[in-house]
């Protein structure tokens, strides 16, 4: 272990922080304590424990988060077969991946069985009952990327947004044309030339 | 059909909205000739959008004509032709209608069973034509209408349940236009879709009559089991709003996925303003109470 520290406050990362975030941490940890800047320094002892202590920490604390991913899809997969679930899905047989996931007693549902269900609800155009069950999903399990991306997906789409939208919904927002941008345009140069620049060499 | 397919005037150039009226103005002419005088009355601008929809897909061109209107008749307007083109939208008018008031008569109040009971006559025949073409479309329309009646009975709560009936009904109609499996699989989600849009917008329409006749509707039973009531200037409360805001977007939501998969060529703009702006326009109308059914939308009261 080590030396007693705790690895999070040696990282400076919280308890709850995920791999993407703890590994930005370790990369601006190994910047500052490199060896390689240390060469002819009095430090250069200190920045060498320093950096063996952020490696250790760092190991641990991947090592942490990597367990509890395993164990959690572990744990999710002995109410259900969650992969063929997912498969019945994706070739569209949904009355089935329905009845799988009805089958699964109300005490047991967890998670993934939320985003499962969402799934059946979304591919069936029972949007607002997908959303509920989005919504659930991403609540009980704040980390998980898949979950979240169909909640935010959802929740874009709920707000009013429509793919491939030709005005952008910019008929409500008239200040959106051409001709206001050539005229930010011009007024952006104006300033430029103020302050001794030039955005538009032409004028 | 329902009257909630519309597009945006205000942001229609002209030549795009003489072509969509000449389309409307096809398929009466089409009804006529083919089924008689009295169907053309069923008509509404969402059986020009099926058959904008599907001119679009197939890539049919318009054949422009300039004929005498009966609405008009001190005017020639243009019209579209009808060489077989405009067909499916009138079939499908003509089955909607047929359905609708075979339903009607059989269980509904004395006033709507009299008036199909003297429509259906009319419908008889013009149904059979329709239906030889179309008989597998014919049958899911009569299974979303003993689904409908099904829900209505047993006033099932949730609005994703209750719009089922509707949207399937549309995922018939426009699944019909696909040339293949990926264009059929593309316009039956956005069939789907749709008729979610259609039905929460007319529940949204009718929820007030609907209270005070004590009649089925989704909306009411979502304000009965929140213990919410119409506010005290008779309004629909803006909760309900919010709720119906939150299930209309997402099903345009998805609806324009697949309607952007699509990648629909000729009369892509009228198209899109229909999709991006008169389906947002129309519901918009509707919360605000402004929308009018029978007529067309008032006169400077278009919502921007």
């Amino acid at each position: 272990m080590t030396n007693g520290k705790d690895p999070y406050v040696v990282l400076g990362v919280q308890r709850s922080a995920t791999e993407e975030e703890v590994k930005a941490a370790y990369k601006e940890l190994v910047k500052k304590y490199h060896p390689d800047q240390y060469e002819n320094n009095p430090l250069k002892d200190v920045a060498a424990e320093k950096m063996s202590e952020v490696n250790q920490a760092y190991d641990e604390i991947i090592n942490n988060i990597r367990n509890s991913e395993a164990s959690s899809r572990y744990s999710a997969s002995t109410h259900f077969d969650s992969q063929q679930i997912r498969y019945l899905i994706q070739s569209g047989n949904i009355t089935q991946a329905d009845n799988m996931l009805s089958a699964v007693d109300p005490t047991m549902r967890d998670a993934e069985w939320y985003f499962l269900k969402g799934s059946v609800c979304y591919k069936r155009g029972w949007f607002n009952e997908a959303y509920e069950n989005f919504s659930r999903a991403a609540s009980i399990n704040p980390g998980n990327a898949e979950y979240t991306a169909a909640l935010n997906q959802l929740n874009s789409q709920r707000t009013g947004s429509m793919a491939g939208d030709p005005m952008g919904g910019a008929y409500r927002n008239k200040n959106a044309d051409a001709m206001n941008c050539c005229c930010d345009l011009i007024c952006l140069d104006s300033c430029c030339e103020c302050m001794g620049g030039d955005l538009i060499p032409c004028c | 059909m329902f009257g909630y397919i519309r597009g945006y005037k205000p942001y229609m150039r002209v030549y795009e909205f003489e072509i969509y009226r000449s389309i409307y103005c096809g398929i009466c002419k089409d009804m006529h000739r083919r089924f008689g005088f009295f169907t053309r009355f069923t008509l509404s601008y969402d059986a020009a959008f099926l058959a904008l929809m599907d001119l679009s897909v197939h890539g049919r061109k318009l054949i422009e004509k300039s004929e005498r209107c009966i609405a008009h008749p001190w005017k020639k307007t243009m019209c579209a032709g009808c060489e077989n083109d405009l067909s499916y939208a009138s079939d499908i008018s003509v089955l909607l209608t047929y359905h609708k008031l075979r339903d009607d008569f059989s269980d509904k109040g004395f006033g709507k069973k009299l008036l199909s009971a003297l429509a259906l006559p009319f419908f008889k025949k013009p149904y059979k034509k329709a239906c030889a073409a179309h008989c597998e479309i014919s049958k899911k329309i009569a299974q979303a209408m003993k689904l409908q009646n099904k829900i209505e009975k047993e006033k099932t709560a949730g609005i994703d349940a209750a719009c089922e009936p509707t949207a399937l009904m549309m995922q018939a109609v426009f699944e019909g236009i696909g040339r293949n499996s990926r264009e059929r699989e593309l316009l039956r989600r956005f069939g789907y879709c749709l008729g979610r849009y259609i039905y929460v917008t007319d529940a949204l329409d009718d929820l007030k009559d609907d209270i005070q006749q004590d009649n089925y509707n989704p909306l009411r039973i979502y304000m009965q089991q929140r213990g919410i009531g119409l506010t005290d200037k008779g309004k629909v409360p803006g909760e309900v709003k919010q709720f119906c805001d939150w299930t209309v977007n997402m099903s345009l939501g998805v609806l324009a996925e697949s309607y952007y998969a699509l990648g629909l060529k000729r009369f892509r703009d009228i198209l899109d303003n229909i999709i991006y702006l008169g389906l947002k326009n129309t519901y918009s109308l509707v919360k605000e109470e402004k929308f009018n059914k029978r007529n067309k939308p008032k006169k400077g009261k278009a919502v921007i």
